[in-house]
């Protein structure tokens, strides 16, 4: 057998890999926000535009990642006290989710959004905490669209809030998703 | 032969692996991390000279200072507090990488009017972050009564610095300074019209929300009779605010009062008592 078939055979083998688990559907630019405003103070909030998600949609594996700088406020200054004392971004750069989609039947999937339980663990600040929610999923034309909020605590995550501005910043911290997943 | 197979074989296995392992780690290639060191400086001064951080674009900050009088004055001037003098101004953010200001100051009846702008950025492939600072002051406490040829020109003085700083680690950063001032009006006797000096400084966190600053000025070309300025300062972030306390042997906040005409003496408890306040809109 000579080098150029040997080669060619390695090659097909990886395409055929690629075929056989290349129908994720994942996206680089989902959407998550926060909010952790109280009211009649300041707002609180910021939106990640490049989170990245990939989905499995055999299994209803999900993953999705975003860094953490990836986060903007309206206020510049927040968003620098947000990086360097809340979530320490150069210590603990990415947020992270795996988790899976219950019962999800890709074929079964409309305009129409349904309900999904997803639950999985969220790793963010060095921390990783199991969390369940039910998400609104869609399809819109070849894209997957899921959606839904949770909440998370930042105590849970080891961020501190100093007692300063704790009344300024709720406890609560809600957390928007909307991905549109294409193949 | 036989190593065509191995390699087959590790393929394939690489596949199935592919499969089970988490889908998390194809997602690490899609995001590219920005490196950019955050925050070198809570503030936009160490002390008194200028740090490399700079005002967000459309960002206003509106900046109050005070150096008190000398705190060898005693209890018949409350350590130097019954002699306040006031620095008034504000910084605009044009956008994140040049800045404007002005301010006035009582000291000299100064007006001072700068421009600050990022040359380079500290990141994974860049060590350093670069700023230029300029600022022009003019003198309006000069009287015609005492200089009767004075001529608009006279008043001003020209300040051009470049401002070098590194992140070394998340609680220490570095900053050094070399510095240019001209002066329109100065006495030969005491000062030289052009003045090259070269700073240093930095900051230690002590905590997330508190740091320990300190400043000093070379000066290259000062005759004896003034002093180098060497500056100790507190940062206290109070949410959204840096409150900054310091002690200096240079009582003026411009930076051509501040390098070339400190006359404190620490060894004599000849310094002064301070603040800088900033709010950000």
């Amino acid at each position: 057998m000579n080098r150029y078939l040997e080669i060619m055979i390695c090659i097909a083998c990886l395409l055929l890999s690629a075929v056989i688990y290349g129908q994720k559907y994942s996206t680089r630019s989902g959407n998550l926000k926060f909010e952790a405003s109280m009211p009649s103070f300041e707002e609180v909030a910021a939106e990640n535009k490049t989170a990245s998600a990939v989905l499995e949609p055999t299994k209803g594996d999900l993953a999705v990642l975003a860094l953490m700088k990836g986060f903007r406020f309206k206020v510049a200054l927040m968003e620098e006290h947000f990086n360097e004392n809340y979530v320490e971004s150069d210590k603990y750069p990415k947020a992270t989710f795996t988790g899976k989609v219950e019962g999800l039947d890709v074929s079964k999937l409309t305009s129409e959004p349904k309900t999904y339980p997803i639950s999985g663990d969220l790793t963010l600040h060095g921390k990783t905490k199991k969390i369940t929610d039910n998400a609104k999923i869609s399809k819109n034309g070849d894209k997957i669209v899921i959606v839904g909020t949770f909440t998370v605590k930042p105590a849970e995550f080891n961020i501190e809030i100093p007692k300063l501005v704790s009344g300024k910043i709720s406890d609560k911290v809600e957390i928007t998703y909307n991905l549109a997943l294409a193949k | 032969m036989k190593r065509f197979f191995v390699t087959a074989v590790c393929f394939l296995g690489m596949a199935t692996a592919h499969a089970q392992e988490d889908l998390l780690s194809e997602l690490d290639s899609t995001q590219v991390a920005d490196t950019y060191a955050t925050a070198p400086f809570k503030a936009l001064q160490i002390v008194t000279l200028q740090t490399t951080k700079m005002a967000a674009k459309n960002e206003f900050y509106f900046v109050v200072s005070h150096r008190f009088g000398s705190v060898e004055d005693g209890i018949s001037e409350f350590f130097g507090l019954d002699q306040a003098t006031t620095k008034i101004g504000g910084i605009y953010g044009i956008t994140d990488w040049l800045s404007v200001s002005a301010s006035r100051h009582t000291l000299s009846k100064v007006y001072e009017t700068g421009v600050k702008y990022r040359l380079a950025r500290q990141s994974a492939d860049f060590p350093v972050d670069i700023v230029g600072y300029n600022t022009i002051d003019i003198n309006s406490a000069l009287e015609e009564d005492d200089y009767p040829k004075l001529e608009f020109a006279d008043r001003m003085s020209y300040i051009t610095q470049l401002l070098v700083s590194r992140k070394v680690t998340d609680r220490l950063s570095l900053e050094i300074v070399p510095s240019y001032i001209h002066k329109n009006l100065y006495n030969p006797e005491l000062e030289n019209d052009n003045q090259f000096s070269l700073g240093a400084g930095g900051r230690m966190k002590l905590t997330k929300r508190l740091s320990l600053n300190m400043e000093y000025m070379y000066n290259f070309d000062k005759p004896d009779f003034y002093v180098n300025p060497l500056s100790v300062g507190l940062d206290i972030e109070t949410g959204g605010h840096v409150f900054q306390l310091l002690f200096t042997n240079s009582q003026s906040m411009t930076e051509s009062g501040y390098v070339t005409n400190g006359t404190g003496d620490w060894g004599k408890g000849d310094f002064f008592f301070g603040f800088n306040l900033y709010r950000v809109f």
